[in-house]
């Protein structure tokens, strides 16, 4: 097996400032021998469908990806659900920092993003000192509560607390928002009665003491 | 210890849903089916699966007396008259309850599963350890709910429940529902119910008033072959877990037969 690790390697796709990975990779997939790689796609927003693509340019040329590593949490979010492991680069490099930042979510820093992969169920409370991502849905009755930002990749039905600690720029954002109860730093509202569109991720945060929803935006977290 | 035994709890954390009801039709429906089937009343607080079944007045032992060696498995077991094929180990007094542990309901359970093939555990309501106690010995495990809030709420709890116990797989089964309530959105739709438990359903359970007249009687439903529609969705029940495909019925389409339409027509006004 010791063969197999020599070979693990990690393949960085280039920044997506500078080149397009469509472009450059089937080159450096040439290169490659066939195995076992960790695959780093830096700053891209990938979706699954991208994954996919990815996954299948690399199996074609048999080769097997085993961790897939990203800056941004949306790309981590799909590798998740495709069932990857996953591994967020949380010290940001030089090239990151300019206006391609923009389009994820700005994580507290130091601050280390809690996956969990299960619909939390009536009565069960999941709560984290950090940001927390679940996988799968809160259901009535259940609760979720991070010190810094609840992120659900499914549905919001129970209870969320958002800052729970008292931070006030926390946020709250689910695929579907339809809660019970926001809670977001010291400030608690009630859901909205009426059902938001489906297909709408949308998030929850405080505007001047209120808890507010609006569609989920591509602009950041406000940075500390 | 046979390892094919199929070992089901049968639960719903709130009470009053039908889980009683549906472990003695569950148990004569596989019973008729050719099965051996034993049904375990874990309810021993409240014991009341021996009335359903009509066997009230046939039990000598009961669990408590089989744990405390006292007497033989085989001695407690109560046939059921009509279907040799079922037996009914009774709970034992409501004071054993203090002192019965999660490791008796497993040497129950096993015990059980040498000569059975089929063990279904109707599990007290509630979460506390009436719970524990029936969940350790059990496998599998069929969740079974009204399409009411409440009822759906306590289901939800004891999903994650069961999860945590590693009891897999766990099926759903949706009781007393109402087609006319439903196409009239006064009563929780069938997906409504699903979408939050997210649960593979076993089957439906169409509300009957025949289910009460049976209760009293202490005569389940799927015994007796009558083609009221609970004991036909109860009888549809068992065969699907014996792995038979069967569609599940269509609430909406529920009241189109022949019947229901020539009344709709009679009260339609033509002129």
């Amino acid at each position: 097996m010791t063969d197999n690790q020599l070979e693990k390697q990690t393949i960085k796709l280039p920044s997506c400032r500078k080149a397009d990975w469509k472009n450059s990779l089937p080159l450096t997939i040439n290169k490659l021998r066939p195995g076992v790689i960790d695959l780093d796609c830096r700053d891209w927003l990938l979706g699954c469908r991208e994954l996919k693509q990815l996954n299948l340019l690399f199996q074609q040329a048999g080769i097997k990806i085993d961790i897939i590593k990203s800056n941004i949490t949306e790309t981590i979010i799909s590798a998740s659900a495709l069932g990857y492991q996953t591994y967020l680069n949380l010290e940001q490099s030089d090239d990151f920092s300019s206006e391609l930042g923009r389009n994820q979510l700005r994580l507290k820093n130091n601050s280390d993003v809690f996956f969990h992969q299960e619909t939390l169920r009536a009565g069960e409370h999941l709560e984290i000192e950090g940001d927390v991502l679940l996988l799968g849905d809160v259901n009535p009755g259940a609760r979720i509560s991070a010190r810094g930002n609840v992120m659900i990749w499914g549905r919001l039905r129970g209870i969320a607390h958002a800052g729970k600690d008292g931070d006030n720029s926390a946020k709250i954002i689910a695929l579907q928002l339809r809660p019970l109860q926001l809670r977001i730093a010291n400030e608690v509202a009630r859901g909205p009665k009426e059902a938001p569109e489906p297909g709408l991720a949308e998030e929850a945060y405080l505007d001047s003491g209120k808890i507010v929803i609006t569609p989920a935006s591509t602009k950041p977290f406000k940075a500390e | 210890m046979k390892t094919n035994t199929r070992i089901i709890l049968i639960c719903s954390g709130k009470g009053g849903v039908g889980k009683t009801t549906l472990t003695a039709n569950l148990g004569i429906a596989l019973a008729r089916q050719g099965l051996k089937t034993a049904v375990l009343d874990a309810d021993f607080g409240l014991r009341n699966l021996d009335l359903l079944l009509g066997l009230e007045n046939r039990i000598v032992y009961t669990a408590q007396e089989v744990l405390e060696e006292s007497c033989r498995l085989d001695q407690a077991l109560v046939k059921h008259k009509k279907e040799p094929n079922l037996a009914l180990l009774p709970a034992g007094n409501p004071r054993m309850l203090e002192w019965i542990k999660p490791d008796d309901m497993q040497r129950i359970a096993s015990m059980l599963s040498e000569q059975f093939e089929y063990v279904l555990i109707d599990c007290p309501a509630g979460v506390e350890d009436g719970f524990k106690n029936a969940v350790s010995a059990a496998k599998e495990a069929i969740v079974v709910t009204n399409p009411e809030v409440s009822a759906v709420r306590d289901a939800d709890r004891v999903i994650g429940l069961l999860n945590t116990h590693g009891i897999s797989p766990v099926q759903l089964v949706l009781n007393r529902v109402r087609p006319k309530m439903i196409a009239s959105q006064e009563m929780l739709s069938v997906d409504d119910v699903t979408d939050i438990l997210s649960l593979p359903l076993l089957g439906l359970v169409l509300e009957d008033e025949q289910v009460i007249v049976s209760t009293n009687r202490g005569e389940p439903l799927t015994l007796n072959g009558t083609n009221s529609p609970a004991a036909r969705c109860y009888s549809n029940i068992a065969r699907r877990m014996q792995g038979e495909e069967i569609p599940l019925i269509d609430p909406s389409k529920e009241g189109s037969g022949i019947r229901d339409k020539f009344r709709r027509l009679m009260q339609t006004k033509i002129f």
